[in-house]
C-alpha cells in the first residue's frame, strides 16, 4: 500500500513538472503569436499599395502591353508543375505541419496522374525534412526564420521561383500554406502564384467602389520611365508579396496552433493530476481505514 | 525661406519607416535624380537603390538607404514604397560588402541574358548604393 501511495506522489509530481512546461510553451507561443499578427497588419498598407499601383500601371499600360509581361503570360505547354510547401522550423503544434504534407502529398498524387513532373521547394525544417524522408527531391529548401521570416526571405524564395519561372525550368507554381484566421484556426490554402492571372492585377472591383483612391489614378500622371516598365517590375514584387504574406500568416498560425496545442496539453495534464491525487487520497484512505480496523481489532482481543 | 510642406508617407514590407510633413523629398528614378516639392505634378516613379532624402527642413534631413521601389506623388501627397530602406547608422559596411561580393559572385556564375542574371545584377546596383550611403 505504502509503495502505491508513493508511485501515484512521483507519478503526480512528473505530470505537474509537464503542465509547467507546456504552460510556459503556450505563454511563450502567444507573446510571439502577438508580434506575428502585428507583422500581419504592418505588412498590409504596403501590399494594398502595391496592389493600388499594380492596377492603375496595367489600366496605364494596356492589356496588350500587359499580356507581355513575362510572369502574366501561360507557357505554351505545361510539363513541371513546382509546389511550395511551407511549414514550420518546430513541432509541438498539433496538425500544423502535418496537413500541410498531406496535402503536398496529394498534389504530387494529382500531378503524376495527369502525367505532370513535380518541382519541390519547401520552407521550414518540419516541411524540408518529411520531404526529404518521403524520397521527394527538393529543387530549393529554406530553413531557419519560421519563426521571424524577414522580407529578404521571402525575396530569396520568389527570385528562385521567378528565375525558374522565367527560365522556362518550371510551368506553373503552386504554394500551400496555413492561412491564419484566428488563433484558433489556420485553413490550408493552395494558391497559384504563377502564372499570375491577369485578372488578379486587374481586377478587384469589390474594393474599388470603396477606394478612395481611384480619382488619383485617373489623373495626367507622369510615368517614369513608362507604365509598362513599371508593371514589369511590379508583378515580380507581386509575387514576393504573396509568399511574404503566405510566410508571416504561416508563422502566426503556426503560434496559434503551438498556443493551443499546449493548452490542451495543459488541460490535460491538469485531469490527469486530479485523477491520480483522487488515486493518492483513496489510497492513503485504505491505508489508514487498515489500520484502524487493526487498532480495533487488537483492543478486542485484549478485552 | 521656409517652403509649403506636404505629407510623406515611406513604407515597406515590414512596416511604415516616416509619416511626416517634409519641404522636400529627393531620390533617385529610372530616369535620374528627382526631388519633390509640395505641388509637383502627379508622378509614378521606379526608384532605383539610392539614398533617400526627407527634408523635414532646410538644415533638418531624415536619410535611408533605399533599395529599389516606387514613388507615387499625387493629390499633394508623397508615398514612397521600398523593399527595404535603412537609417544610414543602422547599416552595417561588413554585412553590406559580404553581400555585395555574393551577389556578384552569383551574377559571374548566371548564364547572360538570364533571368538569374538579371536578378543578381539587380543585387550588385542595391549592394553598391548602399555602399556609398554607408560613406
Amino acid at each position: 500500500m505504502a509503495a502505491s501511495q508513493r508511485d501515484v506522489r512521483s507519478k503526480i509530481s512528473s505530470v505537474k513538472n509537464i503542465q509547467k512546461i507546456t504552460r510556459a510553451m503556450e505563454m511563450v507561443a502567444a507573446a510571439r503569436l502577438r508580434r506575428a499578427e502585428q507583422r500581419i497588419a504592418a505588412l498590409r498598407p504596403y501590399a494594398n499599395a502595391i496592389r493600388r499601383m499594380t492596377r492603375q500601371a496595367a489600366q496605364a499600360a494596356g492589356t496588350s502591353e500587359a499580356a507581355r509581361v513575362p510572369l502574366l503570360a501561360e507557357h505554351e505547354s505545361t510539363t513541371n508543375v513546382a509546389v511550395l510547401l511551407v511549414t514550420g522550423d518546430r513541432g509541438l503544434a498539433g496538425a500544423f505541419n502535418s496537413q500541410i504534407i498531406r496535402a503536398g502529398v496529394r498534389i504530387a498524387g494529382e500531378l503524376s496522374q495527369e502525367g505532370l513532373r513535380g518541382s519541390w521547394y519547401a520552407t521550414g525544417r518540419r516541411g524540408v525534412s518529411s520531404l526529404g524522408f518521403r524520397g521527394y527531391e527538393l529543387a530549393g529548401s529554406y530553413v531557419g526564420f519560421a519563426d521571424r521570416p524577414a522580407y529578404a526571405d521571402a525575396r530569396t524564395i520568389a527570385d528562385d521561383l521567378i528565375t525558374a519561372y522565367v527560365d522556362g525550368h518550371i510551368d506553373r507554381v503552386e504554394m500551400i500554406y496555413n492561412a491564419y484566421v484566428s488563433p484558433l484556426r489556420q485553413t490550408v490554402t493552395q494558391e497559384r502564384l504563377l502564372p499570375l492571372a491577369h485578372a488578379t492585377i486587374t481586377g478587384e472591383e469589390e474594393e474599388e467602389a470603396q477606394d478612395g483612391d481611384e480619382p488619383r489614378a485617373r489623373a495626367a500622371v507622369a510615368y517614369e520611365p513608362d507604365p509598362d516598365a513599371i508593371l514589369r517590375r511590379l508583378v515580380p514584387d507581386y509575387v514576393e508579396i504573396s509568399i511574404y504574406r503566405a510566410l508571416v500568416e504561416s508563422t502566426a498560425g503556426f503560434f496559434g496552433a503551438q498556443m493551443t496545442a499546449m493548452r490542451s496539453a495543459s488541460d490535460n495534464a491538469g485531469e490527469i493530476i486530479t485523477g491520480l491525487t483522487l488515486q493518492m487520497n483513496r489510497a492513503r484512505q485504505a491505508e489508514i481505514t487498515q489500520e484502524i480496523m487493526e487498532v480495533v481489532a487488537g483492543a478486542e482481543g485484549l478485552s | 525661406m521656409a517652403r509649403t510642406k506636404f505629407p510623406a508617407e515611406v513604407l515597406t514590407p515590414e512596416g511604415e519607416l516616416f509619416n511626416e510633413e517634409v519641404e522636400m523629398l529627393s531620390t533617385h528614378t529610372a530616369l535620374g535624380s528627382i526631388g519633390i516639392l509640395a505641388n509637383h505634378e502627379p508622378v509614378l516613379a521606379l526608384l532605383e537603390p539610392t539614398e533617400l532624402r526627407l527634408y523635414r527642413s532646410e538644415s533638418d534631413i531624415v536619410r535611408f538607404a533605399q533599395a529599389e521601389g516606387y514613388l507615387q506623388f499625387a493629390e499633394n501627397r508623397a508615398l514612397v514604397l521600398v523593399e527595404e530602406a535603412i537609417a544610414p547608422d543602422a547599416l552595417d559596411r561588413a554585412t553590406v560588402e559580404t553581400r555585395l561580393t555574393e551577389a556578384r559572385a552569383a551574377a559571374e556564375r548566371a548564364a547572360e541574358g538570364s533571368e538569374e542574371a538579371a536578378r543578381a545584377n539587380r543585387d550588385v546596383r542595391r549592394y553598391e548604393a548602399f555602399l556609398k550611403v554607408a560613406g
